[in-house]
């Protein structure tokens, strides 16, 4: 299997004034969230935000007897 | 004259008699026979304190909440363990939070446990579940393969749980598939698991120093030996055939048994009717709904649609 890999800084080629900063993942939220800031001359310039966690509820609900769909969507969130 | 142990206690308003409860509820969960609890409370008192890292992958955080609905229990753990990675809970973000996990796995080889919670996507290369720009497999094989052991928390780390359910979207595998051979591993099924079976595991490793005997699915028989329709309070109702048929009618209000509205307690092997749920206060049946089976393998597949009987065999 090939290994994905996602750089956690990436710091942009030839300017001295500008940064990418990655967080990576953030702690203490529920989920797995990944935050990429652009930083110029000290400020903020672009911030991304990423949900780094994919399971697919809506395709694994499609077909399922309706009376079921609480029980699956409770699952979205445990907390 | 109080030991170090009692002051340490005592400090954090736990008294000696919150203590030996605990030890004997501990007892009680692993069916120990009676002075159980002594063995427990000597080796907890004697014992180190094994580092924890608890990997969250394609989960809900459902088993870390589950885990925290016992303050008492958790303080308590506490002073026999220390947890030192928990996406959800630790201070540390980003590389920090990272570099504690790398630490823990260093400084401690093979002697701390991994908690894995949630699945492990493997289609498309494992895209589906990334922490720290590395994929949940890669992390698990890093983390797992040099523990002391693995547990696995909940559903989905055992068989995939949701994320596994038909079509599976993401390729979504437990521990034991995702990381074949991995040994020790304990499975603590469950949507979510109980607290208590994950203290009362690492309860009798402590007090042991060995893990408590697995089934064939790789639970612990302590917890997942007995079916929970044979232990059902509402069994005797069964047998004479005084069934729930429509939601609040005569039978519902008077608990009556819910095989009729799709309990999956004759297929589910869990102690749900021992230990309970949120501080022991109840459980699915005694709240007047079905179980939906969620200790067994494949429920969401297997066992789905939940309100529909399970059919005569």
């Amino acid at each position: 299997m090939p290994q994905v890999f996602l750089p956690l800084v990436a710091n942009s080629a030839g300017s001295p004034t500008s940064q990418r900063i990655v967080i990576d993942p953030i702690t203490r939220i529920e989920g797995h969230l990944r935050i990429e800031t652009q930083i110029e001359n000290g400020r903020v310039a672009e911030a991304y935000s990423a949900a780094m966690m994919f399971r697919g509820l809506e395709i694994i609900l499609k077909g399922r007897d309706p009376r079921d769909a609480w029980i699956y969507t409770q699952r979205i969130c445990g907390v | 004259m109080k030991s170090d142990f009692e002051e340490k206690m005592e400090k954090q308003g736990i008294t000696r008699r919150d203590f030996l409860k605990f030890c004997s509820v501990m007892a009680a969960t692993l069916g120990l026979p009676a002075g159980g609890g002594k063995a427990i409370a000597q080796a907890l008192e004697a014992g180190t304190r094994p580092p924890i890292i608890w990997l969250e992958f394609q989960d809900c955080t459902g088993d870390s909440e589950s885990f925290l609905r016992e303050p008492t229990l958790i303080n308590l753990l506490f002073d026999f363990l220390s947890l030192d990675y928990h996406e959800t809970l630790m201070v540390p973000s980003g590389a920090l939070a990272e570099k504690s996990r790398q630490d823990t796995i260093k400084n401690y080889a093979g002697q701390y446990i991994c908690v894995v919670e949630g699945s492990i996507p493997t289609a498309n290369d494992g895209v589906y579940a990334m922490i720290g720009g590395r994929t949940a497999r890669s992390i698990a094989q890093e983390t797992c393969g040099q523990a002391l052991a693995t547990i696995a928390v909940g559903n989905c780390a055992w068989d995939g749980g949701i994320a596994a359910a038909f079509p599976n979207p993401t390729g979504a595998m437990g521990v034991k598939d995702a990381l074949p051979g991995l040994s020790p591993l304990i499975n603590l099924p469950g949507c979510p698991m109980n607290v208590y079976n994950l203290t009362a595991t690492i309860v009798y490793f402590l007090t042991n120093n060995q893990w408590p005997a697995l089934d064939s699915q790789g639970r612990p028989q302590f917890a997942y030996g007995q079916e929970i329709h044979e232990h059902c309070p509402r069994h005797n109702h069964f047998e004479a055939d005084r069934f729930v048929r429509a939601w609040g009618d005569q039978g519902h209000q008077s608990g009556w048994c819910l095989f009729m509205m799709g309990c999956k307690g004759p297929r589910t092997r869990h102690n749900c009717w021992q230990v309970k749920w949120n501080g022991g206060i109840n459980w699915p049946i005694g709240a007047g709904h079905g179980c939906i089976g969620c200790a067994s393998p494949k429920f969401w597949d297997q066992l789905s649609p939940f309100y529909n009987p399970l059919p005569d065999d």
